[in-house]
């Protein structure tokens, strides 16, 4: 059985480590390029979302390299993605009739841990809480790594992006928890040359859509070319916490909602509560700029859009809003990148100007 | 006298008769807003962003066009109906882009309605009058309005039928549906909606149905379901920017190619011409006219 499922950012490694510890062979498909998308395009209904485009082109690169074994996210509720598994498992049929396509239904932790994943691999539930265990400390390990990796970028650029590739593969070769904590260590050493930033630095919040904010491929290499400006940037979306919520523990999400009620008083579903929520915080914690990032046509975060919009008046902060499809050009999407922090830099400086009290600009020194 | 304002919009289509009379029957004044025009939806254009789909646009500038005629604008918050069905992220957002386009310029009426839809309208009118009987006594005047649902009149000559599968919201709305309407009676066909169907068909769970969460969804594939092999054709309306119909319409498509009834997607938005509209219609009726050369047990 080879194992094969979509790209998923940094976390595609916590998510090969878990399949592997369940005992499967995984075949990742070959990082996502232009013929990815073209692919998955090809063969994708007209007016559906970016991510159901790429995850269709990721599935038939896999079926290229090997795979034989499918899986995908499913979980049928408000938002589309739920449902993307129905017609990608009749286009991938279409294409190889051979194929088992296993749709993972993410709101029903229980049947996974005691029937979905013992049925597919043959293990025992005992071992499937292990590997979650795992998981989780594994994509706890990538979270701080990407929060790391994003302060080292600000201070240097070249030397984060070395640095990165070795991280990634400590993080690979982690295989045990013993492993990870060592790998803990060993990261934290690498980037301690980023430990404290300069304080009149540019912050970026960034929200919206989980899979365009946490696949590079999807969302144009975002963060890494806010770093090359300069910008720190701010994300606080990842697997962890996304594995974490639908486990149910996930504490952090009550106050994330809570703080969004004051503009969205009932969850439109996806993530839209949660971009509204973390924006109102990014903008309490003091950040200069918001940018919202999402698909093209997407429900949750268009309802989302016009609460950031009032949010923005409210607290005078600007956001930047980026709705990507295939046809979005990566220079373009820089241009406006630019421009936006252009305007978060000049802000900031008029700020700082009228900061200073009158009476010390008068005296002289 | 407070004044209550209904956008004729979006829910309007299925439930505005009953909205009206449940009002009505408490005592206050309804303003309905005027039928979709071009300028109605031009004043929504202006307050949500460019991806969302036409009813939404369009009934926000309905809101626009009431907000300021009246004291409050009755907007429910569809959230679940038919026992944990949704409706849309769209339809549960709208009544939040209302509240910040509305402002301070009047109050708004948006009581939940997760399955409790009787519930949530008796609680909307204590709030408003303060006497359950009351309440009571008008919403049991006002439910046989519940299941009016409008109905194309058809002819009595048999002539070749063809299936009109959208949104009730998108059909019953004189700017969106009315042009289309007309071109296929035009060309000669009767026409048949999901609203000719009983309750019982079109809420059913069998088959792939039974997958699909969205209410209004699992309405149209079920209609699709139950017209396949008795209809002439399929026109499949959807407006740009909505959701579930961009994967629903694409398994019904699938669908129908296997079915082999011809099925026609015409999707429409703000900036729709009636010409072309009228060309891919016609263009439609003449692959029909074929196709039914070929298949007489086609008839009614």
């Amino acid at each position: 059985m080879k194992v094969a499922f979509p790209y998923f950012g940094y976390d595609t490694i916590a998510l090969k480590n878990f399949l592997e510890m369940l005992g499967a062979e995984v075949v990742l498909p070959p990082l996502p390029t232009e013929r990815t998308l073209s692919l998955g395009t090809k063969y994708s209904p007209e007016l559906i979302c970016l991510p159901f485009k790429i995850t269709l082109g990721n599935f038939i690169e896999a079926l290229e390299a090997g795979a034989d074994t499918l899986f995908m996210a499913a979980g049928a509720r408000k938002c589309r993605f739920g449902y993307y598994h129905f017609i990608q498992e009749t286009i991938l049929k279409q294409i190889d009739n051979n194929v088992d396509f296993y749709p993972i239904s993410q709101y029903t932790p229980f049947e996974f841990i005691f029937q979905k994943m013992p049925k597919i691999f043959s293990v025992s539930p005992a071992r499937v809480m292990k590997s979650i265990n795992f998981l989780l400390a594994h994509s706890r390990l990538i979270e701080n790594f990407r929060k790391l990796v994003r302060q080292a970028r600000v201070i240097d650029f070249t030397l984060a992006s070395i640095h990165e590739k070795h991280a990634l593969e400590i993080i690979a070769d982690a295989i045990n928890l013993m492993q990870i904590r060592k790998a803990r260590k060993e990261i934290k050493a690498l980037f301690n040359f980023a430990d404290d930033l300069p304080e009149n630095i540019i912050k970026v919040g960034l929200v919206g859509e989980i899979y365009l904010m946490l696949e590079p491929f999807a969302n144009h290499d975002i963060e890494k070319e806010l770093g090359k400006m300069g910008v720190l940037v701010l994300n606080n979306r990842s697997l962890y916490r996304h594995i974490k919520h639908l486990l149910h523990i996930d504490f952090d999400r009550i106050k994330l909602n809570h703080r969004a009620y004051k503009y969205l008083k009932e969850s439109p579903g996806g993530e839209a509560l949660n971009t509204v929520g973390e924006a109102r915080t990014f903008i309490k914690n003091g950040v200069d700029g918001i940018i919202h990032i999402f698909p093209f046509t997407c429900m949750p975060e268009n309802i989302a859009l016009e609460a950031l919009q009032k949010m923005s008046d409210d607290y005078s902060v600007p956001i930047l809003s980026l709705s990507i499809d295939e046809h979005t050009s990566k220079i373009g999407l820089l241009t406006r990148l630019e421009a936006f922090i252009d305007i978060l830099k000049r802000v900031k400086n008029q700020k700082a100007v009228s900061r200073v009290p009158r009476s010390s600009l008068l005296t002289p020194h | 006298m407070i004044k209550i304002g209904i956008p004729r919009a979006l829910f309007y289509f299925r439930y505005g008769e009953f909205w009206q009379h449940f009002f009505r029957n408490l005592g206050y004044e309804i303003v309905v807003s005027p039928s979709t025009n071009k300028q109605i939806l031009e004043q929504g254009l202006k307050y949500v962003s460019s991806e969302i789909c036409l009813p939404v646009k369009i009934i926000c500038g309905h809101i626009e066009v009431l907000k300021n005629q009246v004291d409050a604008i009755f907007l429910p918050r569809f959230v679940e109906l038919n026992h944990g069905l949704y409706t849309c992220p769209k339809m549960i957002g709208i009544v939040d882009i209302a509240q910040i386009q509305v402002g301070n310029a009047c109050e708004i009426l948006s009581p939940k309605i997760k399955d409790n839809f009787m519930l949530a309208h008796f609680q909307t009118g204590l709030k408003l009058t303060g006497n359950p009987i009351k309440v009571i006594k008008a919403l049991n005047r006002a439910i046989p309005y519940l299941s009016h649902h409008k109905k194309l009149s058809n002819s009595e000559d048999h002539k070749q039928r063809i299936l009109l599968l959208s949104h009730f919201y998108n059909l019953w709305d004189d700017f969106i549906g009315k042009d289309i309407i007309n071109s296929f009676q035009s060309c000669g066909f009767d026409i048949a909606t999901k609203e000719d169907l009983p309750d019982k068909v079109l809420k059913s769970d069998k088959g792939f149905a039974k997958n699909i969460r969205w209410v209004y969804e699992r309405e149209l594939y079920n209609a699709f379901q139950y017209y396949s092999d008795k209809v002439a054709g399929i026109c499949n309306i959807i407006s740009f920017g909505c959701g579930p119909d961009s994967l629903i319409g694409e398994i019904m498509s699938k669908q129908a190619n296997e079915y082999k009834t011809p099925f026609l997607q015409l999707i429409i938005d703000e900036h729709t011409s009636k010409t072309g509209i009228n060309t891919r219609i016609e263009a439609f009726s003449e692959i029909i006219n074929r196709n039914y050369q070929s298949k007489p047990y086609l008839t009614k």
